[in-house]
């Protein structure tokens, strides 16, 4: 398990940082994070595919929605490097990057690039899927893919 | 023309002081700013039925049921014909606006204050929670999803630290000529540079102020306005366009909805970009500018660092840009100042930062992170 950040991981924080909050519509995503697999929802009807998680298909409406595993594979869309912390919980993990990750099936969603300093990160980075314990939740956040992989 | 913006005009303008502490509650600024424009117009309370609001970070919903318009306009003593708090970020202040022309064309009212006052100092920083689920990664407040803009559009574009410090510059001048505005010492590419990145590549410097102040403007009818004391500045064209899909929309980070509000606009006035001369474009970030002048089409996608690092924002340039120094240096006014600053560009009022000949205005609101959108175009009658 990885904090995120870059170096080396910092102190343990003393104070929570927020957590997800499933709801109806976010479950299932977070309950296939807890077992530590990424899941993206799928349209069989028009075949898109997308995330964040959404009630129907978001471009044809249809009820019909499943959810797929990930291979988690994906690139860096773009990214932003935390040097100042808003919440307490994140100020040992400065600096730390956000990033949107644009998955190999298309999908994009926030979240964290670890294992890496952040002055190497870039724009169309290869990276691949991790996951890090945050208390009761479980955050999927990813690493530079390694080569050949 | 045919349109609800055509039988509309700003008659009024009122802001306070605007500083980082007045010590004073939001609803005193607001009240001040409101009593300022109708005194402007040439009107007294008695004249306005209809109000309009941005309720501010420190406002809102007060005790979970009641909006923010209801408890200003009981101070204001107003029983409205016609009233309505918009909630649609930094573009608010544009959409009141627009909503006021819409509604006094329908003959909903004939007088519309429209108001936005805040006290940030005395806010607990509600700008830096996180949006939902997305805070478990870290990713707070406005800056986050600006700087994430900001490194896409480096990526794409090769734009520049010194792109985005042009900006900021130039609008430093501006607030240097501008009275009122909260930071008027001198600001250089060094000292930009020297300032601390926030969330990197977003500095200090790329950063809006945090202000306490309030202004407000008065809509009536075209009508109307004729007879008030004031020169005319119509509404000749305006739109608003937002993107809800966000992360799934490929052009999120560099494109802003801007591109089909700005269309909406100058295809209701019937004018081009080149046909702006002062552009009022909401600067939360800097970035924000250099895309707002790639989406309205004052250069191609892609050339917003070039455009701004030529001189074009200056008072003289291309395209004279935030002239009172915007939110980043006259002060946050939530884009209510950027409105009072086109009308006084129009009217000839501006002294040492007066744009010359300028006829036509564009102001502009984004909000929400990356996701609301709201145009206006106003002109000298």
């Amino acid at each position: 398990m990885t904090q995120p950040g870059s170096r080396a991981a910092g102190p343990p924080s003393t104070t929570e940082r927020p957590l997800p909050r499933p709801d109806p519509v976010t479950q299932t995503f977070w309950k296939a994070c807890d077992q530590h697999t990424l899941r993206y929802q799928h349209c069989p009807i028009c075949e898109h595919d997308w995330l964040p998680a959404s009630v129907v298909c978001p471009r044809c409406w249809s009820d019909e929605t499943m959810w797929v595993e990930a291979s988690g594979a994906g690139t860096v869309f773009t990214y932003a490097v935390y040097r100042r912390a808003y919440h307490p919980a994140f100020k040992p993990l400065i600096p730390y990057a956000v990033a949107v990750i644009e998955l190999a099936e298309g999908p994009r969603l926030i979240s964290n690039v670890v294992d890496v300093p952040v002055e190497e990160i870039h724009v169309g980075m290869e990276v691949r899927l991790t996951f890090i314990d945050a208390g009761t939740a479980t955050l999927p956040v990813f690493r530079p893919a390694k080569a050949g992989e | 023309m045919n349109n609800a913006a055509a039988s509309a005009c700003i008659a009024g303008i009122g802001h306070t002081s605007i500083g980082a502490r007045l010590e004073r509650s939001a609803w005193s600024l607001q009240a001040e700013s409101v009593r300022n424009a109708v005194a402007d117009a040439g009107l007294s309370p008695n004249d306005v039925d209809g109000l309009i609001t941005e309720p501010g970070y420190t406002q809102g919903v007060f005790d979970g049921i009641t909006p923010h318009f209801l408890r200003l306009g009981a101070m204001l003593g107003l029983d409205p014909r016609y009233t309505y708090s918009e909630v649609i970020g930094g573009a608010s202040c544009v959409a009141m606006v627009q909503r006021a022309a819409m509604a006094i064309a329908a003959g909903l009212c004939s007088v519309c204050v429209c108001v936005f006052g805040d006290a940030l100092s005395t806010a607990s920083g509600t700008w830096e929670q996180g949006r939902g689920d997305d805070a478990a990664f870290g990713l707070f407040g406005a800056p986050g999803i600006h700087a994430l803009a900001t490194q896409r559009h480096m990526a794409l574009y090769g734009t520049l630290p010194e792109h985005l410090g042009a900006i900021a510059v130039s609008q430093r001048h501006h607030a240097g000529l501008t009275p009122h505005a909260q930071h008027r010492e001198s600001l250089t590419m060094n000292d930009y540079l020297a300032s601390r990145h926030i969330v990197e590549p977003l500095r200090l410097l790329d950063c809006c102020l945090i202000s306490d102040g309030a202004g407000a403007v008065v809509v009536t009818s075209t009508e109307r306005a004729r007879d008030l004391p004031q020169p005319q500045v119509q509404l000749v064209g305006f739109g608003q366009a937002h993107n809800l899909s966000s992360l799934a929309n490929p052009d999120y980070l560099t494109e802003l909805p801007a591109k089909r509000s700005g269309a909406s606009a100058f295809d209701m006035a019937g004018l081009q970009p080149a046909d702006v001369d002062v552009a009022e474009l909401y600067d939360c970030f800097t970035i924000v500018v250099l895309l707002q002048i790639e989406d309205y089409g004052f250069c191609a996608k892609g050339e917003g660092g070039a455009f701004v690092s030529d001189g074009n924002l200056g008072l003289t340039g291309a395209l004279p840009t935030n002239t009172a120094g915007g939110l980043l240096s006259e002060g946050f006014g939530a884009g209510m100042f950027h409105i009072i600053e086109a009308v006084r560009q129009l009217r000839g009022e501006c002294g040492a930062r007066q744009v010359r000949d300028a006829e036509i205005a564009l102001v502009s609101g984004h909000g929400l992170g990356m996701n609301t959108h709201a145009t206006l175009l106003l002109q000298k009658v």
